[in-house]
């Protein structure tokens, strides 16, 4: 048996520190020009990390509850972890898990975005004003997500609660093992919609190529209507003259057979 | 959206602002907001003390957001609501009025986050580890907290290691 000395701090953690945070030492670079209450910053030189602390610094410390970055540069990870009630415009495109774990942002990209957007909102509206890729709103909590473009595969997996708005199509497996909360497709969904949904509903203006395993459609009722109308007339998407619902035919899942403290985790 | 002031947030003291010695934290696996905080709250009992509470300027957008999930549910048969950021009932003992059950159930909630009670949001004191607002969304220049993390150490653990 030989003795190792054990690594020293800065071979165990690598660029993160103990927490996980990459750039540990990093700094706000406070490059913001605040005008009339809204502060306005340039990301193209920055890295994700760089943009994060600003927009913290901004909000959490400024005050500063409007705030609009120029040139994201389609940067991963962007506008995340906010919890404070504060509205941002992003001017351009995300990469993946852009504007995910908040609670009260208000964010609007006018671009593109990548996987995941909004993964994990708690509360909050996200507002896309072209496409984004798959996994759009995955394990959502709360609040608006809403792309006026089309989605790609499984949005709203392991959605817990919420609104997805969906103005063009979404793509494979939406819905999938869905837990809570409403969808709202406008165009088209392919194949394996509402695979494995424990709950929820799901309404889509288009045509569905294939439900999934225990997907069922359901009757639309004068509250499924009243849902539609405000939702879509907040954020200004045309409606279809018809949607169907789907909700789960729970053939496969009945939560009044689990457990309390099992019963808690999908609330 | 509430009109922040510049330069609230952060600035508070969080013993100043809440009575910190008020809240003991449990050792036990209790899953109800009573046991976990040891007490009950004026607002649980008195409908007059959540009446006025705005629920549209409380929530993020143009309706009630989050709010939308929140329902009038019961534990143990009595009325209550479940507080996500506790992960456990908050048990209401009024008469509620008939249909406004989920309005009053929504009013209680956000009286609870935004008097600083859930027993969840109590954690953040001990286990925060990024600075962050304690009361997030929910009250306007709430105190910071996490800014002082430090990793939790376990007695009698030994760093040294052999192969």
């Amino acid at each position: 048996m030989v003795a190792m000395n054990p690594p020293t701090d800065q071979e165990t953690r690598g660029r993160n520190d103990i927490r996980g945070l990459a750039e540990p030492d990093a700094e706000a670079p406070k490059v913001a020009r605040v005008e009339g209450g809204t502060a306005t910053f340039d990301a193209a030189d920055l890295s994700p990390r760089l943009v994060n602390l600003e927009l913290r610094r901004l909000i959490y410390a400024e005050g500063i509850r409007e705030v609009r970055i120029e040139n994201p540069g389609a940067k991963h990870s962007i506008a995340v972890g906010l919890l404070a009630r504060c509205r941002i415009t992003i001017n351009g495109s995300l990469g993946y898990f852009g504007a995910t774990l908040g609670d009260g942002p208000e964010i609007h990209i006018t671009g593109r975005v990548g996987w995941s957007v909004a993964e994990n909102m708690m509360s909050g509206v996200v507002v896309i004003d072209k496409n984004a890729g798959s996994l759009t709103g995955a394990a959502m909590r709360g609040g608006d997500l809403v792309v006026r473009g089309h989605v790609g595969a499984r949005t709203g997996i392991d959605q817990k609660g919420g609104t997805i708005v969906v103005g063009g199509n979404a793509g494979s497996m939406t819905g999938f093992m869905m837990q809570r909360g409403r969808q709202i497709i406008c165009g088209d969904v392919g194949p394996g919609m509402g695979d494995s949904m424990y709950d929820g509903e799901i309404y889509v203006g288009g045509t569905v190529a294939a439900l999934g395993v225990d997907c069922i459609e359901a009757e639309m009722t004068p509250e499924d209507e009243e849902l539609l109308d405000r939702k879509l007339g907040i954020y200004r998407i045309d409606r279809p003259d018809t949607f169907r619902k789907f909700v789960c035919g729970k053939q496969l899942y009945n939560y009044d057979n689990l457990e309390p403290s099992e019963r808690k985790l999908v609330l | 959206m509430s009109d922040g002031t510049a330069g609230s947030a952060a600035q508070h003291d969080p013993q100043k602002q809440f009575d910190l010695s008020q809240r003991r934290l449990t050792t036990r696996q209790g899953i109800d907001t009573e046991e976990l905080t040891g007490r009950t709250f004026p607002y649980q009992f008195d409908p007059g003390l959540v009446e006025d509470i705005d629920l549209l300027a409380a929530t993020p957008g143009d309706d009630l957001n989050w709010l939308e999930d929140i329902h009038l549910m019961e534990e143990d048969g009595i009325p209550a609501v479940f507080d996500r950021y506790t992960n456990a009932f908050l048990k209401i003992h009024f008469d509620i009025p008939s249909g406004r059950e989920d309005e009053f159930a929504r009013k209680v909630l956000i009286k609870h986050l935004q008097e600083g009670n859930s027993y969840g949001i109590w954690l953040k004191h001990q286990h925060a580890k990024f600075p962050q607002p304690e009361l997030g969304p929910w009250l306007e220049g709430s105190a910071t907290v996490g800014e002082n993390w430090t990793p939790p150490t376990v007695e009698r653990w030994d760093k040294t290691f052999t192969f």
